[in-house]
């Protein structure tokens, strides 16, 4: 019969003892870093292009993305009374399901017509970005939001 | 013959605890800080909701996150900026990092759009073209 050596067996005691602590910080380390990425919010993104229309601003712009000549859908956005209010090309509308509706039936008729979006400026971000939003479900690419230069 | 008798020295080895503990140390502080620095873009606004929001990309664009909260105040990448220093900080992002620069405006929904236009004015004067609006899908 072989006798294992007694050296032998102690490391191999110390190793299992030293990995036990090891272990169980991996362990808190994981459950720590788990916990906090499940209860962040996951965010998505609207991607919008900048584009300037001519006389809006100075003339030191450089190379500004060209806009083209289609015929313009404007969405003007009032705020009325602490309540939005909504008009496409000055026919005024209801609600949002109403602008959603018409720009369904405008996007028949055609895809490429830019939108612009000029929103008064006490109305809060979020109508704002639901109007956004209401263009591109309907399939509109260009949609993009006036601003008005500060004196 | 009586064999010589050899001392036993004591075990020299080379004691990995203290080791182990150091590098579990840098690992927690590297870990914890990249999760900090990651928070720190990251302030708690109620965001606009938007059904048509995409997911984000992984992208080699370089980036620089713009927080406006309801009262107006601005913070870039992490710092408050006053609104008559964004355009030099923009410049100097733009310097910095690139002409594909991509500026993600994170805004709380009930910020008025009087203090989102200053930021958008101030990219289309540095030429900054690309700008994403931050999104939750639904209310949280």
């Amino acid at each position: 019969m072989v006798r294992i050596p007694a050296g032998h067996k102690d490391r191999e005691n110390d190793l299992d003892s030293t990995m036990t602590p090891m272990i169980d910080v991996v362990f808190l380390l994981l459950i720590f870093f788990v916990w906090t990425a499940g209860t962040q919010i996951v965010e998505y993104i609207l991607p919008n292009q900048l584009s300037v229309q001519t006389g809006n601003l100075a003339a030191d712009l450089n190379d500004p993305p060209p806009e083209q000549d289609f015929d313009k859908v404007v969405i003007r956005l009032r705020w009325d009374d602490g309540l939005p209010d909504w008009s496409i090309n000055d026919q005024p509308l209801e609600s949002i399901v109403d602008v959603a509706n018409t720009l369904q039936s405008l996007a028949r008729i055609n895809l490429d017509a830019p939108i612009v979006i000029p929103p008064d400026p006490p109305v809060p971000l979020g109508f704002v970005i639901e109007l956004f939003d209401v263009a591109r479900l309907a399939g509109f690419a260009k949609v993009s939001f006036a601003v008005t230069p500060e004196p | 013959m009586r064999q010589p008798v050899i001392p036993r020295s004591r075990r020299l080895g080379f004691n990995m605890t203290p080791m182990i503990d150091v590098v579990f140390l840098l690992i927690i502080f590297f870990l914890v800080s990249s999760h900090l620095a990651r928070q720190e873009s990251r302030i708690q606004l109620p965001l606009p909701v938007a059904e048509s929001g995409d997911e984000e990309e992984l992208s080699n664009r370089p980036r620089v996150t713009v927080n406006i909260e309801e009262d107006g105040s601005i913070t870039m990448g992490g710092r408050p900026v006053a609104p008559l220093d964004l355009e030099n900080r923009l410049q100097l992002a733009k310097q910095e990092l690139g002409e594909d620069l991509e500026i993600r405006v994170r805004s709380s929904r009930l910020t008025p759009y009087r203090q989102v236009q200053p930021v958008m004015l101030a990219c289309t004067r540095q030429g900054i073209w690309n700008i994403t609006w931050a999104v939750w899908r639904e209310e949280q």
